[in-house]
Parts: structure tokens; C-alpha cells; sequence
């Protein structure tokens, strides 16, 4: 059997770094999938205020949709399954990995697959997208920061499409 | 590229995050036992094929996976407007 079909890591735990960005893989975290009508029941289940306005984020929740938000915690995170709130809690923690994108290049590595504005997607926005055809969610943390969910089986190609691009 | 705004991120973005649905405002059947065969073959299968405007369901699949509809000119693929499922048609 290949190599490839036998690892179980995903993307590799070597980062790469030159070329003004580094791409790095990151730690194992905690990822719920919520979904509720109302973020008022959204903000009872966690006491915090989530964000409302779709492609943002604050205190680690990320709004994606009307109805839709992703949060990342650190891992082994818990939280409570919202019985007797009129919403939805999926805990997804091993659904994605994340990699990260970091330097003064990071957003020229991203904009090689991805179409989204990078002179105008603000640091705090959150958004799901696409690179090249792999659906991705991207999180600007800081001006040369990026934070890139997505499924675990599609990351080892969007790993070397992220090393390709910036060793170039 | 073409965009495409998005009624619900209320922004402009990339065609390749969003997929083509069919003709807008085709409500289901409130009794589809009520219906005639001929009825229902119009129901499921006839469709509008306007050389010109053209009301269609788009989804946002690549972003917040909102159904809604859009007029778009069949001739130049412009994009006239988009608005939310559920709101009249325009
Ligand atoms: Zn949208």
C-alpha cells in the first residue's frame, strides 16, 4: 500500500517557511457546528454574544450562515448540547484540521486558489469559500495571519497546494 | 470572473462559490392528488426558456449555503438583481 493511503497524519508536522510566509499545521482543537434560529438561544447555551453578521467572527464563534455558526475552542473543549433551546450542536472537532498562513505573503499564497478580496476581507472576518475546488473556511487573525479550515481528508492536497505556491 | 451578490452575505463574490438551481417561483402543489397527470408533468417537468430575463434559484454552496433568486439575462449572463427566497418576484 502507498505511502499516502497509509498515513494517518494528515498534513505534514514539518512547516514550511520561506519565501516571506510560512505554512504550518495546528494543533488538534475543539469545533462545534451550531445552528439556531435565534442567536439569543445561541448566546444562553454559551454566555457569550456570538456574531450576527455572516463572515465575522468574535470570541472564537464564527457566524457562516443565517442560521450557522462554527466555533473553535481549545482542544477537549466541552459544551453543554442545548437541551431545551430551540437549536442544533454538532460537535465536529475531527471533521477539519487547520492550517495556518503566516508573514507578508500569507495572503498572496491564499489569493493563488481563492477569489475572495484580500485587500478588503478585514482582520475578524471569517468566511466559507472556495480554493480552487476544495471548500475551505478562512479566518483573517491578523493582517498576516490566516487561519484555513478544512475537511481532513481534502488537507494533505491543500497542504502541498499551499507549499507549491509559496515555495514558488 | 463573474459576481454574483449574495443577498444574505449582502456582498458581491466569485461565480465558482455558487451553484445554478433551476427557474425561481415555482410553488409545490398545495394537493398533488388533486392534480390532473398533465398538471403535474407541468409542475416537475415544464420550465420558462426566455431568450433574455430570466428568474432562477441560486444557492451560496461554497459560502453561507443560503437558497435564494436572482433575474439574470439568458443573452449577456448579467446578473439585473438578486433577492432573498421568500421575498416577490421582481
Ligand atoms: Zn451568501
Amino acid at each position: 500500500m502507498s505511502e499516502l493511503l497509509a498515513r494517518i497524519e494528515p498534513t505534514p508536522t514539518v512547516p514550511f517557511a520561506g519565501n516571506g510566509v510560512t505554512v504550518t499545521s495546528a494543533p488538534p482543537m475543539a469545533r462545534f457546528s451550531l445552528r439556531a434560529r435565534k442567536a439569543a438561544d445561541l448566546e444562553k447555551l454559551l454566555g457569550v454574544s456570538v456574531p450576527q453578521k455572516i463572515g465575522t467572527m468574535q470570541s472564537g464563534v464564527m457566524c457562516l450562515g443565517p442560521d450557522e455558526w462554527l466555533m473553535l475552542a481549545p482542544d477537549g473543549t466541552k459544551i453543554a448540547d442545548g437541551a431545551g433551546l430551540s437549536l442544533a450542536v454538532t460537535e465536529v472537532s475531527d471533521r477539519n484540521v487547520a492550517i495556518l498562513l503566516e508573514g507578508p505573503r500569507a495572503a498572496s499564497v491564499l489569493a493563488a486558489g481563492c477569489a475572495l478580496d484580500f485587500d478588503h476581507f478585514e482582520v475578524g472576518r471569517a468566511t466559507r469559500t472556495i480554493f480552487e475546488t476544495v471548500e475551505i473556511i478562512v479566518v483573517r487573525e491578523a493582517a498576516e495571519r490566516f487561519h484555513v479550515e478544512v475537511w481532513r481528508s481534502f488537507a494533505p492536497w491543500l497542504w502541498t497546494a499551499f507549499v507549491t505556491v509559496a515555495a514558488e | 470572473m463573474i459576481l454574483i451578490h449574495c443577498p444574505y452575505c449582502d456582498e458581491k463574490r466569485a461565480e465558482l462559490e455558487f451553484a445554478y438551481a433551476g427557474q425561481a417561483h415555482i410553488a409545490r402543489p398545495l394537493d398533488p392528488s388533486a392534480l390532473s397527470d398533465e398538471e403535474w408533468e407541468t409542475y416537475l417537468f415544464i420550465r420558462n426558456n426566455p431568450r433574455g430575463r430570466h428568474h432562477e434559484r441560486w444557492r451560496h454552496i461554497h459560502g453561507c449555503g443560503r437558497f435564494f433568486n436572482a433575474v439574470r439575462d439568458t443573452v449577456t449572463d448579467k446578473f439585473e438583481t438578486t433577492y432573498k427566497a421568500g421575498e416577490p418576484r421582481k
